[in-house]
């Protein structure tokens, strides 16, 4: 009531004429104070806090960043390839130049002869000072190192493939199994239930008996063993969103099934989703690495880990370090994608009871 | 309960009927035929063809075939032992395959109890986390590297235990093989044990059977043990059935003479007729194992057999 508008009072009554400055835009930003301890958080930066809390997550999601760089690089880092032979080195043992000088990975291995175990260095005897097999060669003289990254490179790549393939058709057959429901959900679910009861390794040995052996066949047979859990998620994710308010609202504002299904729905269940996904790399992993043991993997001379750790059984006793390298990035892949897995579950589903 | 029954029942038989068909089609693709060694005449062809009704339409092929399989006449081995009944051969391995899976399965079971057990009754100790280290890596490392680690370590450098199957000592033999294919059974038992059991103790019903002064032995095993069991049987038949494929690299490794080591030498020497029979016996087995386990859970736990029928 101060200023220069000064109020006139008329008979007791306060009248007051408002003037244009008083419609001035009050910046007045500072003042409102902006709660930020219950600020609403995005979705997504909720789960990166979430999952990077988790330690065995962060290790597991670091493990296989690094195997992967070094299954890109790692090939090309030395004079090798992965399918050159030098048959006059074979099975040497691991050397590295910076720790041979302390006695380890010197490129000596022992063996035991009938008078006791001797100490072998192929290098010398060969006269072969300045070569340098990181993890050994194996029995036609390749080198391990460039074996084990080309093979972890392969497994990958089956892996990633065949879970991403399985990830479309599960998911879109659960998806429209769910959605449309009545017969069409009874007919699709009969079918599961038949392709569920066949042992997976059944028809993955099958496959391969019947089709030439390769990468892409490989994949194909996963495709067709792992879709099966990840449509019974999908379903379910379905059967429980369908009925919500936004599924009506779309409904009657003319949006057709199948943009109910991938637009409205799809975006809503990805989290289970991409969980299911990281679970089924390590199973397409050990089904590649049991179809290479049996022999029904790539064929020579690329290479998987599952055919290295073939080829490395054969001689395991004689020269144990031929089959370390690739079980131990098979294992630690295997473990670092189930990780990560459980860490995304529970990053992007806090409320799921841990098993 | 009949009703869920006969129709888990159905669905099994039509699931076999599927997987023999899969199976015949197979057959008829795979590259050569079983009658075409050419020591045999025209006449002893014409008879094999005729035993196997070779030389009727393929729908009539078909159902002899089933019957032939579902009478246990699996056919002969071409290329491991030529001419040999496959049933003959399967006979003194199932066995074997069978002990060694089920030993893996007691102490898989028993160890696995164990752990989750000491896991969540020391939650959020040192026990814990070593609990869960074990049960992680144990579910992600493939049994056959644990196989030869062991077969490595106890039997190459120390010697205790036969590297390879041997059939005068099939007790100290199995023990390896066993062990490796009993951790990932352990391992997953043990992280459900620990869940359930986590959830069972803060029950309001573990409070009451405490304030009544039940304590130590009794409350762990009578009263929590026992309700966190249900849901754990659940888990065991997937495991069982994961049990039959570890199996097949493990007793190669082993060089057990079981089922899965056939299966592998009948895939590596081009056998197709012995892998398409040993193919169906692990999908039979697989089946019934399946179906006698969900007719179990809804035995067991009544309200599994309400949700399926509400939610199926």
């Amino acid at each position: 009531m101060s200023g220069k508008n000064a109020a006139a009072t008329v008979n007791g009554t306060v009248s007051y004429t408002p003037v244009d400055a008083d419609f001035k835009w009050k910046n007045n930003a500072k003042e409102i104070g902006i709660d930020e301890n219950f600020a609403s958080q995005g979705f997504w930066k909720d789960v990166f806090v979430r999952y990077f809390k988790k330690v065995s997550a962060v290790i597991g999601l670091a493990l296989i960043v690094v195997i992967t760089v070094f299954a890109i690089i790692g090939p090309q880092m030395n004079e090798f390839s992965y399918s050159t032979q030098y048959l006059d080195q074979k099975n040497f043992a691991p050397r590295i130049a910076a720790l041979e000088r302390f006695g380890i990975f010197d490129g000596s291995e022992s063996m035991k002869t009938t008078t006791g175990s001797m100490k072998i260095n192929y290098y010398e005897e060969k006269g072969l000072n300045d070569l340098y097999y990181w993890f050994g060669s194996d029995n036609f003289g390749r080198d391990i190192w460039t074996r084990t990254w080309s093979g972890a490179r392969v497994s990958l790549i089956i892996a990633v493939a065949a879970a991403l393939i399985d990830m479309i058709i599960g998911m879109s057959y659960g998806l429209i199994s769910g959605y449309f429901g009545g017969k069409t959900d009874m007919i699709m679910q009969r079918i599961l239930e038949i392709a569920n009861g066949i042992p997976r390794l059944v028809i993955v040995t099958l496959l391969l008996l019947v089709l030439e052996p390769g990468m892409l066949t490989i994949i194909f047979a996963l495709m067709l063993t792992e879709w099966v859990g990840m449509s019974r998620i999908a379903r379910a994710e379905m059967l429980k969103l369908k009925e919500q308010e936004f599924v009506l609202a779309s409904r009657t504002l003319g949006a057709g099934s199948f943009f109910i299904i991938f637009k409205e729905v799809l975006p809503n269940i990805i989290g289970p989703i991409i969980t299911q996904v990281m679970f089924s790399i390590p199973t397409a992993i050990f089904t590649e690495a049991f179809l290479s043991f049996v022999g029904l993997g790539i064929p020579v001379p690329q290479c998987s880990l599952g055919s290295l750790i073939s080829e490395g059984f054969n001689s395991f006793t004689t020269h144990p370090y031929q089959i370390i390298p690739p079980i131990v990035v098979m294992a630690l892949l295997m473990l670092s994608f189930n990780l990560v897995a459980d860490g995304l579950r529970e990053a992007l589903d806090p409320k799921f009871k841990e098993m | 309960m009949g009703k869920y029954t006969l129709k888990r029942v159905i669905t099994a038989l039509f699931t076999l009927l599927a997987i023999l068909l899969v199976l015949f089609i197979l057959m008829q693709l795979m590259p050569g035929s079983p009658f075409n060694d050419e020591k045999l005449n025209a006449d002893q062809r014409a008879a094999l063809y005729t035993k196997y009704g070779l030389d009727q339409p393929v729908t009539v092929q078909f159902f002899k075939y089933v019957g032939n399989m579902l009478r246990g006449d699996l056919g002969v081995s071409y290329n491991i032992s030529k001419n040999t009944p496959i049933s003959q051969l399967i006979k003194t391995r199932l066995p074997i395959s069978i002990s060694i899976g089920g030993y893996a399965v007691l102490i898989g079971a028993v160890l696995g109890l164990l752990l989750g057990l000491v896991a969540a009754l020391k939650h959020n100790t040192i026990w814990d986390s070593l609990a869960t280290v074990i049960s992680v890596i144990g579910v992600s490392v493939p049994s056959y590297v644990f196989a030869l680690a062991l077969s490595y370590n106890f039997g190459f450098k120390l010697g205790w235990f036969p590297m390879l199957f041997s059939p005068n000592d099939i007790f100290k033999s199995s023990v390896l093989p066993s062990i490796s294919l009993s951790m990932f059974t352990m391992a997953s038992i043990a992280r459900f044990t620990r869940s359930e059991m986590l959830e069972v103790l803060g029950s309001d019903y573990m409070l009451l059977a405490e304030s009544k002064g039940i304590s130590g032995f009794a409350l762990i095993f009578r009263h929590a043990l026992r309700n966190a069991l249900i849901p754990i049987i659940t888990v065991l038949a997937p495991l069982i059935v994961d049990l039959m494929t570890g199996s097949l690299v493990v007793e190669k490794i082993f060089a057990i003479p079981g089922v899965g080591s056939l299966l592998v030498n009948a895939i590596q020497s081009n056998d197709y007729n012995v892998v398409i029979s040993l193919s169906f016996i692990y999908s039979a087995m697989y089946i019934i194992i399946m179906l006698v386990v969900d007719i179990l859970y809804g035995i067991i736990d009544p309200r599994i057999r309400l949700a399926k029928k509400g939610g199926d």
